[in-house]
């Protein structure tokens, strides 16, 4: 074979072009395809959650009010508006990869971790908020306290519906760390105007009185697709800043050029859809059911 | 001469090529470290084989114990366990990655000229996707196996259920995302790895199917994946939304789980359909009717397949007025099941039809998926369901679609395909018997399930009255039969690797892409990128093949 490049064997490659492709913009479509189909899949993958949140939340909207007052609407929306700049962040890097600028691709890359760090790190401050009041699901992983002696768990001989003004005065009482609520005022606020579901009317109800535990129940399953959706949201956070890692490393060592710059743009279609599936979760489990003046801190 | 050089010269190649895929690289490391789509293909085809293997096994002691009718050879218990680890690894391990991973893998690139798939490492981390969750199942059966049925019905699979549920679920969400990742990648294959001229008009049937049940895969799988998941942690945690006690659902988790259930019997047959399609139409060697009504109805079925899972909750509780929308909606998704039938019985019209072996294969499908598909008609309809459901019945016709579709298609194309993948040619009289043997075991195994559902046996119980007996041990020794055509062609099919003639680059003389390189195909599977300017299935003048040779060999088939 000759050595001096006049061989018909010697084929250019451009750098980062498999062997599979024929050229550049082949291969570009097929990721860019291929990135698009897995995004299709993973909103079917959240879609069976968000039927399961609007089947519970249609058959017990109060109960799905209530726990959702809980919620802190601020840092709610504290993590809202950062996402959403840390899309802008992360728009500006596959921005700047294009035009071959290292170091402010860089700088945004960095930028954007510091922001779905700073997501995590409010997620961590509510889900520990969570865990301090009785509100994770799963009977034994909230925070257990046995009280100062003769503290009681609920007020003496109340009906659920009127425990809501002792509210935040009555001690955190949990020794076996179970999920607690106590508050059914907003479903008395139903049954009184007539507003109560089909569901809620058997949903809510023990020989023909409003319940406590039952109404607890539906509660917790608020709080149950809570912690699914926003863990699950939260896990693909996490590799979303594994993936910018990544991003950071070999942007670092120069890989990006205004000739390809693939893996940054598709990783930004990555970080956006989770951006977006966070502007669902945020107004169904924070905002709706706001207009109810009960419950809340 | 080399054998490529041949190729070059002549257009056609008798021997085996010195290098093909097979042998270019023999150290077990480039076997498992490969991105050749077909070799990922053979190992996707010795797995699923295992598992098949495995279930075959389960179908047998099933047969065996309700071949008297107390429960003597199987405790309850054990029977329900064994009927559950049947339907998993039948429809997880085997059905759903048969022909698409095995035969869409290996055949795919190759059809419309391409090197690869587009995405070969993904296609390789889909393997091991597999390979991980199909070992976790295997964990979980022996440890002590799983009795919810394979729908996993809750709460009897959340609260109940004293077995391995959690580790079998996880295998199948596992499972899940290896078949979404041969669906994304077969999607962007099918779009952007098209040889020039391949046109979306001109690619084979088999690639329209599979483009549909890709579609299927990854829309569908999702929300099984995330609904397997919810039963687990409401398994451990005794916290969740489908058991009632809890304030929960079931007819949620019914709802979610056909959601993908449903369309997932569509991945069950779809490809089987597309296999078909091939058959029929090459060896009738006549151009199939009408193209693009077969290849939309495959999209059609994919598209109406997502909206009739209701018509599994007819007597679950769900509302009358839903039923019947399903059922309505039931009754559509068969007009493009239909327009396949109808399609192919006119291709074989005036062909010039041969019966080698995958043509048997072919037929057979045509006559049994006619009886499969009919009687879900009977199962769709909501006044005849309430009588057929959770009966024999139900067995009967879905084994007719799976196993007499999905399962003869994949023997068919399995058989078609051979020369293809080993370069070797099997005894074709040995395929003969085998395939007959499959079609009336199988004929004698399920149809009297037809008759006992009818009048009233019950699915999934371990005993039964004694006046079912005689139809049971009908049922029972066509199962035998089935077992022995199933067993014969792993035999002849391994014997042929090793004895069988070279069958040469296209031992059937068809005109698609995959019988115009070498056999085995080389590495990037054509010695010179290939160029289409023939339409599918082009019999005429126009397909650029040798009819000279054609003829020639036609009148001296010995030489094959």
């Amino acid at each position: 074979m000759s050595t001096h490049g006049h061989s018909d064997k010697f084929v250019y490659h451009e750098p980062g072009l498999q062997h599979q492709f024929s050229d550049m913009e082949q291969q570009e479509e097929s990721v860019s395809i291929g990135m698009w189909m897995f995004l299709a899949q993973e909103i079917m993958f959240f879609g069976g959650l968000f039927t399961a949140y609007l089947v519970f939340r249609s058959k017990y909207p109060m109960a799905f009010a209530a726990g959702s007052n809980h919620l802190d609407a601020f840092w709610g929306g504290l993590n809202t508006i950062v996402l959403i700049v840390s899309s802008l962040t992360m728009a500006l890097t596959v921005y700047y990869a294009q035009k071959g600028n290292r170091n402010l691709q860089m700088l945004f890359i960095v930028l954007t971790m510091i922001f779905g760090a700073t997501f995590l790190g409010v997620k961590a401050i509510e889900y520990n908020d969570k865990f301090h009041h009785g509100l994770v699901p799963i009977a034994g992983l909230n925070k257990r306290e046995r009280g100062t002696a003769g503290a009681e768990q609920h007020p003496e001989g109340k009906p659920c519906w009127e425990v809501a003004e002792h509210g935040s005065e009555h001690e955190y009482v949990n020794p076996k760390g179970e999920f607690e609520w106590a508050d059914c005022s907003l479903a008395k606020m139903a049954q009184d105007e007539g507003y109560l579901t089909t569901a809620e009317k058997t949903g809510y109800f023990a020989n023909g009185e409003l319940d406590g535990n039952k109404f607890r129940d539906k509660v917790r399953i608020f709080y149950y697709l809570y912690f699914v959706m926003t863990g699950l949201h939260a896990l693909h956070m996490i590799i979303g800043l594994g993936l910018m890692a990544w991003l950071l490393w070999t942007a670092y060592r120069g890989y990006y050029n205004a000739d390809y710059y693939m893996p940054v743009e598709m990783s930004g279609l990555y970080w956006h859809f989770v951006d977006i599936v966070w502007i669902f979760l945020f107004p169904l489990l924070y905002l709706l059911g706001r207009h109810f003046t009960h419950g809340g801190h | 001469m080399n054998a490529q050089d041949a190729v070059l010269e002549t257009g056609y190649n008798s021997g085996i090529p010195p290098v093909n895929y097979l042998n270019i690289k023999t150290t077990l490391a480039s076997w498992l470290l490969t991105k050749d789509h077909k070799r990922i293909a053979i190992m996707y085809l010795i797995s699923v084989s295992v598992f098949f293997m495995i279930g075959g096994l389960f179908a047998a002691t099933i047969r065996l114990e309700l071949l008297t009718p107390a429960s003597d050879l199987l405790e309850t218990g054990t029977y329900n366990k064994v009927f559950t680890e049947h339907g998993i690894m039948m429809i997880f391990f085997f059905l759903i990655p048969s022909i698409p991973a095995v035969l869409g893998n290996f055949l795919i690139p190759i059809m419309i000229g391409a090197k690869d798939l587009a995405l070969p490492r993904i296609n390789l981390l889909s393997l091991y996707i597999y390979w991980t969750a199909g070992a976790l199942a295997l964990y979980g059966l022996m440890v002590g196996g799983v009795d919810t049925g394979w729908t996993f019905y809750t709460p009897y699979s959340t609260t109940f259920s004293n077995t391995y549920v959690m580790i079998v679920g996880l295998a199948i969400f596992i499972n899940g995302f290896s078949s979404i990742l041969t669906g994304l990648n077969f999607i962007v294959t099918i779009h952007t790895m098209r040889a020039p001229g391949m046109t979306w008009f001109r690619l084979p049937l088999f690639v329209w199917a599979h483009y549909a049940v890709s579609l299927v895969m990854i829309l569908g799988t999702p929300v099984v994946a995330i609904t397997v998941l919810l039963v687990a942690i409401e398994r451990v945690s005794r916290v969740g939304i489908f058991d009632p006690s809890i304030g929960g659902d079931p007819i949620l988790f019914q709802h979610l789980f056909w959601f993908y259930s449903h369309p997932a019997v569509y991945i069950m047959v779809l490809p089987g359909m597309g296999v078909v399609s091939e058959l029929i139409s090459n060896f009738s060697r006549k151009k199939i009717f009408g193209y693009e009504f077969i290849a939309f109805s495959s999209i059609a079925i994919a598209v109406f397949g997502f909206l009739v899972w209701g018509h599994h909750l007819f007597v679950s509780g769900q509302s009358p007025y839903a039923g019947m929308v399903f059922s309505f909606l039931t009754m559509v998704v068969a007009v493009p099941s239909a327009i396949k039938m109808f399609n192919w019985t006119a291709t074989l019209y005036k062909g010039s039809v041969s019966f080698d072996t995958p043509m048997l294969y072919g037929l057979g499908f045509m006559g049994l998926f006619l009886i499969g598909g009919l009687t879900g008609l009977f199962l769709g309809s909501m006044g005849l369901d309430v009588h057929l459901t959770d009966t024999y019945f139900v067995v009967a016709h879905f084994h007719y679609v799976m196993v007499g579709g999905q399962v003869i298609a994949y023997l068919g194309g399995i058989h078609y395909w051979w020369p293809k993948m080993t370069g070797r040619m099997y005894s074709e009289f040995w395929g003969k018997i085998s395939a007959m043997l499959v079609f009336v075991g199988f004929n004698l195994t399920f149809f009297p399930q037809f008759l006992l559902g009818y009048m009233g046996m019950p699915r999934r119980y371990a005993a039964y009255p004694p006046e079912f007996q005689v139809l049971n041990i009908f049922s029972t020794a066509g199962a035998s039969v089935l077992g022995i055509g199933m067993l014969m062609p792993v035999i002849y099919l391994l014997h042929s690797l090793k004895f069988g003639k070279p069958a040469g680059d296209n031992p059937w003389m068809l005109p698609g892409l995959e019988w115009r390189t070498t056999s085995p195909p080389p590495l990037e599977n054509f010695a010179t990128p290939p160029v289409v300017t023939w339409e599918a299935y082009e019999f005429g003048e126009g397909s650029g093949l040798d009819l000279e040779e054609a003829r020639r060999r036609a009148a001296a088939p010995a030489t094959l």
